[in-house]
Order: structure tokens, then C-alpha cells, then sequence
């Protein structure tokens, strides 16, 4: 992959030259920053994260599980009581209300490092320690045809760095 | 995350009083000093070693009156008929309801939008989770044949029995792994960007390779944060209704039993009240020392403190609703055992028990209605030392008087605890804060990626720069948000 890097110190000189990128056709940015910020996203205008089905998902999964073990526990291993039902679901929603929020939880986890693409073990290309400290960076995808007019847009909007990377 | 706050409107005045999304850290000037400040605080000191030291000492004293009572069997912890539970319980009870807090504030918190949890919730987190590692100790300690606890666990296994999914005591096994398992993880995912905070600035090849490794390659990446910030909001959504539940579940324990002072309907608010005050009480405890030793007083603002005094005294509040509620439904029940029971706990044989916990839950913490005494932090620490005082005394009040007292006198008794109790509480606490004390020097007390979201970033174009150096100095001068730090 080969694209060009720039380190922005400064917010609003990060979403200036992430607009006009945008406007320039530069397509799949990826902008590295130490804490998520508003304005990134509006710039970025990103797609709805599909974290939420894995929580969905996972959570139908987890209740279901808790009321079927219970239950099958209870058929399996008959304790009558005083003529009550052997199998009674209100007890049972505890169980299936833990179990729901348990598995639903490790979904989640498990979706957002799914969608994130972590765990990572190889270096990321572009990628400096200094963004997860104070700065703002902006890794541009592009050729050496485009690679150019990336870093000069970069530069206009206050760019403390550029590089190419590949 | 801070992120799905919406920024507070410009047009409502910013009270220095009142915690809001909008929430400033006056002290705070960029990024560079969150990080620099907080990550300073994990160079080990002298005193730092000397109370491990201390906490590590009381584990083993712990440890070893657990090895004698393994040895003499469960008479030796002061157990005699008809008090067949005791210090054990209680002290379950305590911990468990110590770890209700850190989810509270984490995530409850998190979800109604109160800016001033970001400084507090992730050393409360870490309370939270090595509370309900230290509660989970105790279910063990208290069988007869310790190393069967698996038992309680549904597995296939050749016996083909299967525990009963009608015992209070399964559902507890269920809710305390569950809540010890998603506050983990809850812990850990909020740490990840900053533990690649600490694997971009060690210098050390070796615990670089180790952060690099529990970082899971975070890269501070918009599609990371994208997905971060939702899955985050997913996990408070899910813990939210579990930190209700957990102590509900551990209250069914005692309600589900037909005996004088337990069976009652207000047993699952009253526990899950008193559970939330007991670890705000615990997080006092904790952070005051913490934010003087660390000299982080600009990060945990007398504010922050100020607003969490506040959900203090609303919970004690709630809990002497609940104390004074048992009364009245004794009174009005027209029950002589249920009577007699509650008259014996605050004029007979338990009093002493019994008035050290209203007072302490009920009475001291009234004080909180004063303003300067909420913004004065040895205060606040002293009271929080009589609302864990207190707290514990409310799980022994509710746990031994109503075994030693129950439907006919022959079944009366009264109960003691030996010095094999008091080793394994004492124990307990060694176990907590050696974890905790270890965490402290080892990973960041405060999310060092949530409170730059609350502090302005660098700007090429300030909005309006008039206006905030207006308030940065009527934030830093103001004598009411300084007032009472030591």
C-alpha cells in the first residue's frame, strides 16, 4: 500500500484538509487521532457501525440459552414440589437475563475487534506514535500520479508533516 | 466514550457547580499534559512499596486462618447453631455491593451523560472488578470442601446431576460471573487506546512488546474510534440493567428464605440502593488519597467530588428510606415474630450493631446537605470511612440477628465471630488492595483518551478566544471550585 501521511497539530486544520481532500476525490482516508472528536466524524461522514447487530445477535442468542439450559436441567432432573411445575419460567429469566447480557457482551467485544480489525500484529502503514499523544493525522491512499497534490492540500491546511509511505 | 455526549448549548450559563456534559478541566492546558501528568504517576515510590507490603501482609494472615480452617472444619470460624451464616456472608455481601459502583459510575453515569465521572470511573472500574474478585472468594471459603466449588456450575459430567435452577444460590453463581465477566471486559476494552498510549511513549523494548500486545495493535484509527465509541455505548447499555440486577439477585438470597427480617419484597431496591452507596463510599476512599498522593487535584476536581457527594446522599437517603420502611411494614403487619425481630435489633441483644449502622449510613452522611462540608475533602474521606463502616454493619445486622432470633425461643441464640473471621476479612481487604495498588502503577488511574475529549483541542482558529479566556479564569480563580482542596 503507498499513500501520503500528514501530522496536523491542530483540529480544525485536520477537517479543513480532510473536506477538501474529500472534494478532490481522495477517497478512503483514514484519520488517526488520540481521542474521537465530533468534527472528524462529520467530516469523515462515515457509515453507521454494524456493531450493534453482533450485540443483537448475541444477546437473542445468550437468553434463549439460559432459559433452554434451565429448563432442560429442570425436565432432565424432575424436583416436584408440592405439585408445582417442574419447569417454571420466572425463575428462569434470571438465568436468561444473565445469560443475555453475558453473551451479548462478548459479542459486542468480539464484533468491534471483528469490524476494527484487531487483534493487529503488522506495523500499520503511515501510522506514528504522535497520534495517539496529541496529534492528527491523515493517511491518503494514492499513486505516485496522486501522491502529490495530496501533500500539497495537506501542506495549504497547516500540515506540520507530510511524508510518502509505502 | 465522551463522544456520544452532544456539546453542551453556548447559551446555558457554565455554573462551576453543576456537572455537565460540557464538563472543563480548568488546570488542564492540551493533550501533551493529560498524558505527561498521568502517566507520571506510575513511577513506583517508596511508600507506594510499603503499602503492598502492608496489603500483601494482610493476605496472609488471611490466608493462613483459611489454612486452619480447612484443617479444624467451619467451627472453627465461630459457626454454631442456629447462626449457620456469618462474617463470611456478610462480608460477600460487602464486597459485592463495593463493586456496584464502579459500574454505576461507569456506565449508569455514562448513559445519563454526567461529565464528571470521566475522572473517576476508571479507578472506580478497577475497584469494581477486584471487589467482585475478592466477593467471589468468599462463596468458596465459606463450604465445608472448598475445592467442590465447580459443583454450582452446570456441566455434563458423569454423576448426571444438575444443579437446581430454582436456588437463590444458583442465580448468584450466574449474576456474580456474569458481572465479574462483563465488568472485566468493560474495564479492559475502555483501556485499550491507552495502553497504546503507553506502547507509543516506553522506551523500554520489553514492556513496549508487552503493551504492544494487550493494545491488540490499536492504531487511535476514525474506523477503530467509529466502532469503539459504539460497541462501548453497547457494553453501559448492557451493564446498566445488570448492576440493578446483581444485587437483586444477591438479596433474592435472603428474601426467598421464610425467615423473620428477610422475607420481604423491598429487599432487591434496599440491597441494590445500599450497594451503590457503599462504593461511592469506597470510591471517597480511594480517590481522595489517590488525587492527593498522584497530585492530580486539577484532574479530580473538587467538582467532580462535589456532584459525587451529591449521589451519595441521595442514596443514603434512599437506604434510611428503606431502614425506616422495614419498621413500618413490621409495625403495620401485625406479625408478633416479625415485631419482636425488629424490636430485638435496635433495643435488644443487637443494638449496638444496629445503631452503629443507622448512624453511620443515616445520620452522618446528612451532612452532604452542606455545601462546603461536600466540597471538603478530609471530610469527605472520614465519612466514607463510616459509610464502609456502616455498610458492613448493615449486611451483619440483616444477616446474624435475624438467624439468632427467629420463630420460637428455643430457636434463639447468639453468635460471635473468632479470630479466623476477622483474619479473613481482614485478609479480604489485603487481597483488594495489593490488586489494586499493583493496577495503579501499572495502567493509568484516569482514561487518559476520554478526558482529552473534554478538554479543547488545539485550534489554528479559536471560535471565540475572548470568551474562553473569559472562562478559563473565572473557572481558575473562582474560590468555590477551589474551596476545601488540600
Amino acid at each position: 500500500m503507498q499513500g501520503v501521511i500528514g501530522a496536523f497539530s491542530e483540529l480544525d486544520s485536520a477537517v479543513h484538509a480532510i473536506e477538501d481532500l474529500r472534494k478532490q476525490n481522495f477517497s478512503d482516508l483514514t484519520v488517526y487521532t488520540p481521542t474521537p472528536r465530533h468534527e472528524l466524524e462529520h467530516a469523515l461522514q462515515p457509515p453507521q457501525s454494524p456493531v450493534r447487530r453482533f450485540t443483537l445477535i448475541g444477546g437473542l442468542l445468550g437468553v434463549t440459552f439460559g432459559y433452554w439450559v434451565a429448563i432442560w436441567i429442570s425436565d432432565y432432573w424432575p424436583i416436584v414440589v408440592g405439585g408445582k411445575p417442574v419447569a417454571s419460567w420466572v425463575p428462569y429469566t434470571i438465568i436468561g437475563f444473565e445469560l443475555m447480557v453475558l453473551i451479548g457482551s462478548l459479542a459486542t467485544v468480539f464484533g468491534m475487534f471483528a469490524v476494527s480489525r484487531i487483534p493487529r500484529l503488522t506495523m500499520t502503514v503511515g501510522y506514528d506514535g504522535r497520534f495517539s499523544h496529541g496529534d492528527f493525522g491523515i493517511w491518503v491512499p494514492a499513486g505516485p500520479d496522486r501522491a502529490g497534490q495530496a501533500a500539497d492540500v495537506m501542506r495549504k491546511h497547516g500540515a506540520v508533516e507530510v511524508r510518502n509511505e509505502r | 466514550m465522551a463522544t456520544v455526549v452532544q456539546p453542551s448549548r453556548d447559551d446555558l450559563p457554565q455554573r462551576p457547580n453543576i456537572p455537565s456534559a460540557g464538563n472543563r478541566l480548568p488546570g488542564i492546558r492540551d493533550y501533551e499534559q493529560v498524558d505527561r501528568e498521568i502517566i507520571g504517576t506510575l513511577r513506583p515510590t517508596l511508600g507506594w512499596f510499603a503499602a503492598l507490603g502492608l496489603a500483601v501482609l494482610c493476605l496472609l494472615i488471611g490466608i493462613t486462618a483459611w489454612m486452619y480452617q480447612i484443617h479444624e472444619g467451619l467451627g472453627a470460624a465461630g459457626y454454631h447453631p442456629p447462626v449457620m451464616w456469618g462474617v463470611y456472608i456478610v462480608t460477600f455481601v460487602f464486597w459485592v455491593g463495593i463493586g456496584h459502583a464502579g459500574t454505576l459510575i461507569s456506565a449508569i453515569l455514562y448513559l445519563f451523560r454526567a461529565g464528571f465521572r470521566t475522572t473517576i470511573y476508571r479507578v472506580s472500574e478497577a475497584m469494581t472488578v477486584f471487589a467482585v474478585m475478592t466477593a467471589g472468594l468468599f462463596p468458596i471459603l465459606h463450604l465445608g470442601r472448598p475445592w467442590k466449588f465447580f459443583w454450582l456450575i452446570p456441566y455434563p459430567h458423569w454423576r448426571l446431576i444438575w444443579p437446581n435452577p430454582k436456588s437463590p444460590l444458583v442465580w448468584d453463581v450466574f449474576a456474580i460471573l456474569t458481572y465479574l465477566t462483563v465488568s472485566a471486559t468493560f474495564f479492559y476494552v475502555g483501556l485499550i487506546p491507552d495502553i497504546a498510549v503507553l506502547r507509543d511513549q516506553e522506551t523500554n523494548p520489553v514492556r513496549k512488546r508487552i503493551f504492544a500486545a494487550l493494545s491488540l495493535g490499536w492504531r487511535n484509527s476514525d474506523r477503530e474510534w467509529r466502532h469503539f465509541t459504539r460497541a462501548y455505548l453497547f457494553l453501559a447499555a448492557f451493564a446498566t440493567p445488570l448492576v440493578l440486577s446483581v444485587h437483586s439477585v444477591v438479596s433474592f438470597d435472603f428474601a426467598m428464605a421464610l425467615t423473620p427480617g428477610w422475607h420481604a419484597t423491598i429487599f432487591p431496591p434496599y440491597f441494590v440502593a445500599g450497594a451503590i452507596f457503599s462504593g461511592i463510599g469506597m470510591v471517597f476512599t480511594i480517590i481522595i488519597p489517590l488525587r492527593k498522593f498522584f497530585r492530580l487535584q486539577h484532574f479530580v476536581t473538587i467538582n467532580d467530588l462535589d456532584a459525587a457527594a451529591k449521589l451519595c446522599l441521595f442514596t443514603s437517603m434512599v437506604v434510611g428510606l428503606a431502614y425506616l420502611t422495614e419498621f413500618q411494614v413490621a409495625w403495620m403487619s401485625g406479625n408478633r415474630v416479625e415485631q419482636e425481630y425488629f424490636w430485638n435489633r435496635v433495643f435488644g441483644q443487637w443494638a449496638w450493631s444496629a445503631w452503629i449502622m443507622l448512624i453511620c449510613n443515616m445520620v452522618l452522611p446528612l451532612s452532604l446537605f452542606s455545601q462546603k462540608l461536600r466540597r471538603n475533602t478530609t471530610w469527605l474521606f472520614i465519612l466514607s470511612l463510616f459509610i464502609n463502616l456502616g455498610m458492613w454493619f448493615e449486611r451483619f445486622v440483616i444477616v446474624v440477628p435475624s438467624l439468632s432470633h427467629e420463630f420460637e425461643p428455643w430457636q434463639w441464640g447468639s453468635y460471635a465471630p473468632t479470630f479466623v473471621d476477622y483474619s479473613i476479612l481482614l485478609g479480604s481487604f489485603g487481597w483488594f488492595f495489593m490488586w489494586f495498588l499493583l493496577f495503579i502503577k501499572q495502567l493509568p488511574a484516569m482514561a487518559l483518551a476520554e478526558i482529552k475529549e473534554i478538554i479543547p483541542p488545539k485550534m489554528r482558529e479559536p471560535e471565540d478566544p475572548a470568551e474562553r479566556e473569559h472562562d478559563l479564569d473565572t473557572l481558575t480563580l473562582d474560590p468555590i471550585n477551589t474551596a476545601g482542596d488540600d
